[in-house]
């Protein structure tokens, strides 16, 4: 075991940001790559003519997910080291809901505006400030809606121990839900899609 | 299977299948090199916090929120997040270049206005920042890099996503189509 | 038969993939192997421990290159517990969010839970793990309510007054008289509120807060 790197202290604080860089631009490469700097094909997704956000997306997760698995079966990376964003169901359902009516009202989310800002989008610009004025709002409603905020709290809880199911079954089922996605996606834009 | 049609010229993007996997490759380095995942919107809070920590230092100081940005003793700029966000810049610079789709524009439908459009976007900027702030993060933290970890509650997010896409969608057609 | 197009064809490696991952467990587990003279070995050089003064000196300088664990119950670290202790309790030791090279300080009431954790810790592969010596028990004695020392010697006098100092940092207080007042009721531990005045107090472990998106 001597993954991750950074928490076996491989390499410090000032390094690490400099890798934040580096890894950075992989992400905003693939991003842009894939079209998403582009509102119209991202919000494609919501009017069905072109499922890309979800191709995208759940090829990611599939393939980040076998690798974490994998590596972590070999003795390689320590999955307990890797942070887990503990759960909160309640605020997390709702803001889940808000970020998806974000997204279509803005056409962006927060990483895709940023590439489409640095490729000269002008709406990403204002949906950038956007963030900006709605953090500040957040930020002073936050002492007012606190208790909901913090409502609800499960700590670090991961699907396999949620649903008791060992992990590597929820590995496959997730693939299963990809593949299967996959190909409905390819069906629905081939009904859909030349609708543009 | 191949569902790809040219939309602009010159503007082929990449397989979608190819460039999740490069995003997955990308995610799983986080993961190994520094035991964490992508994010984004924590790096637009850090701004905020650090602006307001320059514009009004006793209003922030009083406020837990803007707090949790501040304390550590170091700059609050000086942030794994932040650095990665001017990465994702450069890298979507870098491969927009590369494609020839660098150019100020301005993304939406025909029948709709610039002016509408850029109060639509700053609007869903807006809904967006308080959802990630419930949330505990966007598309990019929550749905990418929790679900490939298996979160639970970044699962419980990214359906709702989806579903809050979809609800508002027909609404938004005047933006769109 | 390999199907064409690049899609089919990854979806193929990610069935494959997903299919003997069924069989997989990346966690790290609760199963540990270990190397019991090393263990041994350490054990009876007496290395593994802090002192209570030593404790509390890195606390008042605002150290944070450690981990302070309390082993006890959350109840009982509700009513008191060192300043920057997180609360563990023993099952949850393997699955807990260290550091591998971490500086990890446990502690419990008097110190068989917090050796028992030490080992669980040693086992589990972490190098830097250290118990309280005298545990909370050692923690009130000798940094909450110091007694004064029995003679004149002006030495173990001033000793005495750092201790004091000390002891009022966290809440305490030096006792009267050496060996009566030990003698009588045990002191009430001080309330949770940190002192208004004097050296900060580290926070809990930095960056976890911007570790999310």
């Amino acid at each position: 075991m001597n993954a991750p790197l950074y928490k076996y202290g491989l390499f410090g604080d000032e390094m690490s940001l400099v890798i934040a860089f580096v890894i950075g631009i992989g992400f905003g490469f693939f991003l842009e790559r894939a079209g998403f700097g582009s509102a119209r094909k991202l919000v494609s997704q919501f009017y069905l003519n072109d499922m890309s956000v979800f191709k995208v997306m759940f090829s990611a997760i599939v393939t980040a997910m076998l690798g974490v698995t994998y590596l972590g079966w070999m003795g390689v990376l320590d999955v307990d080291l890797v942070y887990l964003v503990p759960t909160w169901y309640a605020p997390q359902v709702v803001g889940g809901l808000l970020l998806g009516v974000g997204f279509v009202v803005g056409g962006y989310c927060p990483g895709t505006s940023v590439a489409a800002l640095s490729t000269g989008r002008v709406d990403a610009m204002a949906y950038a400030l956007g963030i900006f004025a709605g953090t500040i709002v957040y930020g002073e409603g936050y002492p007012a809606i606190k208790d909901f905020v913090n409502s609800d709290a499960r700590g670090a809880l991961t699907l396999p121990e949620a649903l008791n199911l060992p992990w590597g079954v929820v590995v496959f089922t997730v693939v299963l839900i990809a593949v299967g996605g996959f190909y409905g996606a390819t069906l629905v834009e081939r009904r859909f899609g030349g609708a543009k | 299977m191949s569902a790809s049609k040219p939309r602009a010229p010159g503007s082929a993007y990449m397989n979608p299948y190819l460039a999740g996997v490069g995003l997955g490759l990308v995610l799983l380095a986080a993961f190994v090199v520094m035991g964490r995942g992508l994010g984004a919107s924590g790096a637009f809070s850090a701004v905020i916090a650090w602006l307001m920590d320059l514009v009004a230092p006793a209003h922030a100081a009083a406020n837990e929120y803007y707090q949790g940005y501040l304390e550590g003793g170091t700059h609050p700029l000086k942030a794994w997040l932040v650095f990665e966000v001017l990465g994702l810049a450069a890298g979507a610079l870098l491969s927009g270049l590369l494609a020839g789709r660098v150019r100020l524009s301005v993304e939406k439908g025909p029948r709709v206005g610039n002016g509408p459009r850029l109060a639509a976007a700053f609007a869903g900027g807006m809904l967006m920042a308080i959802g990630a702030h419930l949330a505990r993060g966007c598309t990019s933290g929550q749905a990418l890099s929790g679900g490939a970890l298996l979160n639970a509650g970044s699962w419980a997010f990214m359906i709702m996503v989806f579903v809050g896409g979809y609800a508002t969608a027909y609404f938004m057609r005047w933006q769109w189509r | 038969m390999i199907p064409k197009g690049i899609g089919p064809r990854l979806a193929l490696v990610a069935l494959a993939l997903g299919a003997v991952a069924l069989f997989s467990e990346p966690h790290r587990g609760p199963f540990v192997k270990l190397d019991a003279r090393e263990l041994g070995m350490i054990v009876d050089s007496e290395v593994d421990h802090v002192t209570p003064a030593e404790l509390a000196a890195w606390i008042v300088e605002g150290r944070s290159d450690y981990r302070l664990l309390d082993l006890r119950s959350p109840e009982e670290y509700a009513s008191y517990h060192i300043p920057g202790a997180e609360n563990v309790q023993s099952p949850q030791l393997a699955g807990y969010p260290l550091l591998p090279g971490e500086k990890i300080v446990v502690y419990s009431q008097g110190g068989i839970h917090a050796a028992q954790g030490w080992m669980l810790l040693r086992a589990l592969g972490f190098q830097g793990v250290y118990t309280l010596f005298g545990g909370l028990d050692g923690w009130t004695d000798e940094v909450l309510y110091p007694a004064p020392p029995p003679g004149d010697d002006p030495k173990a006098r001033a000793r005495f007054e750092r201790a004091a100092a000390v002891a009022a940092f966290f809440g305490g207080q030096p006792r009267a008289q050496a060996g009566e007042a030990a003698a009588t009721s045990q002191p009430v531990l001080p309330k949770l509120a940190p002192p208004a005045a004097g050296p900060v107090v580290p926070a809990a472990p930095r960056g976890k807060k911007r570790e999310g998106c």
